[in-house]
């Protein structure tokens, strides 16, 4: 239905003379030299299913190897864990050389070079805490 | 007489399977005023009108044989058209200094446009209210008020919902109205 009934129904818009038989004409003969498109099925294409089915399995495999990694707790760290945990204190402590242990203790506490404290103070110290004399002697 | 009614799409289909030539010609022949008139209403100038005609041509005959018979020839031919036009108007819309919002803007940008328009003052104002109206609604305006295209086919043109293509049509006609009435 026409709304703008007041507005002649002419074609406002003009051609040139005989402009629609020469182009006419013209787009017939310019077609001729086009090629056509002949609709080409490509690789893709042609395996299109195929492609988006392997796809599709790949990348489940791909998600699923990792969310296993993912959520399975790391063996090594388990198995370490495990050998700290059964591991009783005492045991290490007399995997200690005792011997070897005071030897050395002995050369750093005893040594005037290793420490600010001399023989002396260490003797006061000894007498206030009761300590009888002659043993203090010995053990220097 | 109604050019559809010269030969129907159904026997130019087969044609072209046929006999590609002789199918083309008839098809030239029968739709290259409606979609010249169609594409020059939207582009104006006749140069821009005669290109983008051409092109519309070239590309059906290039792409003929992906047409799939079971659509309708009509849209079809419609669609590449409308395309071209606005592939112009894109193209003069990037080259122009100033923006063509009248018929007068237009012609000038022409030196022969103003010469192929012999409308009278009511038919100007006409046109240039439909230049008002954003691309889209100039579009479905058009082939509604001039081409007298039905919904169901101008969606199959435009690739736009029949609801959304009456609501435009409906907006466009208040629109148009409004600046006739007060301009």
């Amino acid at each position: 239905m026409k709304k703008f009934n007041d507005i002649p129904d002419k074609n406002p818009f003009k051609v040139p003379e005989s402009y629609f038989e020469q182009v006419n004409r013209k787009i017939i003969s310019a077609t001729s030299g086009y090629e056509q498109e002949v609709r080409k099925v490509n690789f893709y294409n042609r395996f299109r299913t195929s492609i988006l089915i392997a796809a599709s399995v790949g990348g489940f495999i791909l998600i699923s190897f990792a969310a296993i990694k993912l959520l399975t707790p790391d063996k090594r760290n388990f198995e370490v864990s495990q050998v700290l945990h059964e591991i009783n204190p005492d045991s290490i402590i007399n995997d200690i050389d005792l011997s070897l242990l005071e030897e050395n203790a002995s050369s750093i506490v005893l040594s005037e070079e290793g420490t600010d404290v001399s023989k002396k103070d260490i003797i006061d110290y000894l007498l206030l805490n009761n300590v009888d004399i002659n043993d203090i002697y010995e053990q220097l | 007489m109604k050019l559809n009614s010269i030969r129907p799409d159904d026997n130019i289909s087969e044609l072209l399977k046929t006999d590609l030539n002789t199918g083309f010609r008839i098809l030239v022949e029968k739709y290259s005023q409606k979609l010249y008139w169609h594409i020059r209403r939207l582009v104006i100038l006749h140069e821009d009108a005669d290109d983008a005609l051409q092109n519309t041509f070239i590309n059906v005959w290039k792409s003929i044989g992906n047409f799939r018979s079971e659509s309708s020839l009509y849209t079809w031919l419609y669609t590449i058209a409308t395309n071209e036009a606005l592939a112009i108007i894109n193209k003069r819309k990037r080259n122009a200094a100033v923006s063509f919002d009248d018929l007068d803007s237009y012609f000038a940008s022409s030196l022969e446009g103003s010469t192929w328009f012999d409308g009278d003052e009511a038919q100007l104002k006409l046109q240039n209210a439909i230049l008002k109206l954003p691309e889209k609604q100039r579009i479905v305006f058009n082939l509604k008020y001039f081409d007298e295209m039905t919904y169901e086919e101008m969606s199959r043109v435009l690739k736009t919902s029949e609801g959304a293509l009456k609501a435009s049509y409906h907006h466009a006609v208040k629109k148009i109205g409004n600046i006739i009435v007060n301009d």
